[in-house]
């Protein structure tokens, strides 16, 4: 027992301090450095991470040129398994061109709206710079899906600036060195992204699984139901990690009655990527052109004095339409006093218009009277002869008299 | 006398191959990853390590091992020194093995191999998860280990074959 135990403690430490003649450490020196390293890079010291920079920038390049039979090869089978879909995917692109050109009009449309907007609320504008980078080292690992671009700080990538492949999100930058920087894609483990679902405006978070789909996360009971097939996935720009509007992909494999879990299948392929763009971003503050002088440009940039000024202008135009509307008001006024001046003299005219016509219709009874009074006075008028007759002048006679003579009246 | 010497570098190349094997790998990621097979994966340079520490290979040298593990966490993007750690582990467990040995046994040593590098992908796990807070998929190591352990035959064959070359 005691011998067994003797020979552990010799092997044991056979194999921690032995060294053979060619080597430079022992196996527990090297264990040592290597725990040492992992504590520095816990602690994460600055010279540690300038050391670390400079580490990365040799094994990036050296990855780089060790891959390319590899690549080389990658490519080819790639080449040779899209040559037999070639025909079929032909087809799908037709289809999809067509789609994106109608679709591509109304996004300038609502692109030029979202700008007139901000300057309206007098907001930022963002003004991007997509800059080409070429991926250099692409290994697609199980463990961490990352890939490494040749832009770095030099080329003013920061950490969590945006990498899209054309106009899809792929990630965002966690590592930078000088001439290469590390991309976190959206399928790793680690990658959280806040997304809007639409057409439902869903909110949620995609997260990566470590294949080649994600997965929404964290979305409110009851929402998950309105979710559909092909429904549209892109960011929201909650926590300003990302910009807002970009597309992710659609929700696939939706299997509600199984489980639920929706994936969402992105839309750029991130074993094919063999460049991409990252976004260099420059917030600029929207001033107006019209104001030369300094104060007043320093005015606008305030908000609170911005929107005062807004005000003062909405009341100096209401000034100005109350100042019109009461001119007008006063032509009209006098436009009705003199109307009613010609009315009056209207009315007075009509009157004595009247006046006249009656006159005339009382002339023209006293000429029918004196016609008839001609031919048939002599039956009315009272005489000698004519005892039932009436005194002239009388009503009595004038009426016998237009009755051509009719005694009864 | 040109030819010996052609023949005398050649040896030289021939008997630094294993570490250009392993800077090769651990820069490429020498891994057939990008067949898409789900879960597929495995780790070359851990059969690599184990055999010619278990062998006692005279050019194989622990600290350009060690070197090669700061290139793998580099390439990869795991915080430095974890797979340098995880490939001196492999060097000392390869080594107390070939110690406590005395008639070798491929089919013990090819278990005895599942054995470490199952301890040494949990090690991983556990610091990575816990000390670096980084969310890593527990089915992928597991599948990395099996495939790593049935891929140890194969390659060590080629090995083999290798040594007998040079011991010609």
């Amino acid at each position: 027992m005691v011998s067994g135990r003797d020979d552990f403690i010799i092997a044991i430490r056979s194999a921690f301090l032995k060294k053979s003649t060619k080597q430079k450490f022992s196996l527990l020196t090297l264990a040592f450095i290597s725990i040492f390293v992992i504590s520095l890079s816990v602690l994460d010291f600055k010279i540690i991470r300038y050391t670390k920079v400079g580490i990365n920038e040799i094994v990036y390049r050296s990855s780089f040129i060790v891959s390319i039979p590899e690549n080389f090869i990658k490519n080819a089978f790639f080449q040779i398994s899209d040559y037999t879909t070639f025909f079929n995917d032909y087809q799908k692109k037709k289809i999809e061109l067509a789609e994106l050109k109608s679709n591509y009009v109304s996004n300038e449309i609502i692109e030029y709206e979202n700008i007139e907007l901000k300057e309206l609320i007098n907001d930022y504008a963002s003004s991007s710079n997509k800059l080409l980078a070429k991926i250099i080292v692409d290994h697609d690992s199980p463990f961490l899906k990352s890939i490494i671009i040749n832009k770095g700080s030099k080329d003013n990538i920061k950490i969590g600036t945006n990498i899209y492949d054309r106009s899809y999100l792929v990630g965002r930058v966690i590592e930078v060195n000088y001439k290469t920087s590390r991309v976190l894609l959206l399928s790793d483990l680690n990658s959280n992204v806040p997304v809007t679902i639409a057409p439902q405006n869903i909110q949620a978070i995609v997260t990566g699984t470590g294949n080649e789909y994600g997965q929404i996360k964290y979305i409110k009971s009851g929402l998950a139901e309105d979710l559909m097939q092909d429904s549209i996935v892109y960011t929201s720009g909650t926590g300003a990690i990302f910009k807002s509007g970009i597309p992710i992909g659609k929700i696939q494999s939706f299997d509600q009655s199984v489980t639920n879990e929706y994936n969402v299948e992105f839309y750029s392929d991130f074993s094919q990527l063999k460049y991409v763009f990252a976004e260099i971003r420059n917030k600029t503050e929207i001033t107006k052109t019209e104001k030369s002088d300094e104060d007043k440009s320093d005015q606008v940039k305030n908000p609170v004095n911005a929107k005062l000024e807004i005000l003062e202008n909405e009341l100096k135009i209401i000034e100005e339409t109350n100042q019109k509307f009461q001119e007008e008001n006063e032509n009209l006024k006098s436009k009705v006093y003199e109307l009613n001046l010609k009315f009056t003299d209207m009315n007075d005219q009509i009157l004595s218009q009247k006046r006249i016509i009656d006159q005339s219709n009382v002339d023209i009874d006293e000429l029918k009277f004196l016609k008839l009074n001609l031919d048939h006075g002599h039956k009315c008028r009272k005489s000698f002869f004519n005892s039932r007759g009436f005194e002239v002048g009388s009503d009595e006679y004038k009426n016998c008299v237009l009755s051509k003579g009719g005694l009864d009246g | 006398m040109a030819s010996l010497r052609t023949k005398s570098s050649f040896l030289k190349f021939y008997s630094w191959l294993p570490i250009l094997i392993l800077f090769i790998s651990v820069l490429n990621e020498f891994d057939f990853n990008y067949l898409n097979i789900k879960y597929f994966s495995f780790n070359f340079p851990f059969i690599l390590i184990f055999f010619f520490t278990l062998k006692d290979f005279k050019n194989f040298d622990y600290f350009l091992v060690f070197i090669a593990g700061l290139f793998n966490d580099t390439v990869v993007g795991l915080p430095l020194g974890i797979s340098s750690l995880s490939y001196i582990l492999i060097c000392i467990a390869a080594a107390y093995i070939r110690n406590i040995t005395i008639r070798p046994n491929p089919v013990k040593d090819w278990f005895y191999f599942l054995f470490i590098i199952s301890l040494i992908n949990s090690f991983n796990y556990s610091i990575l998860t816990l000390f670096f807070s980084l969310e890593l998929n527990l089915m992928n190591y597991l599948v990395n280990t099996f495939f790593t352990f049935l891929f140890y035959i194969m390659f060590v064959t080629i090995f083999k074959y290798y040594m007998k070359v040079l011991d010609d």
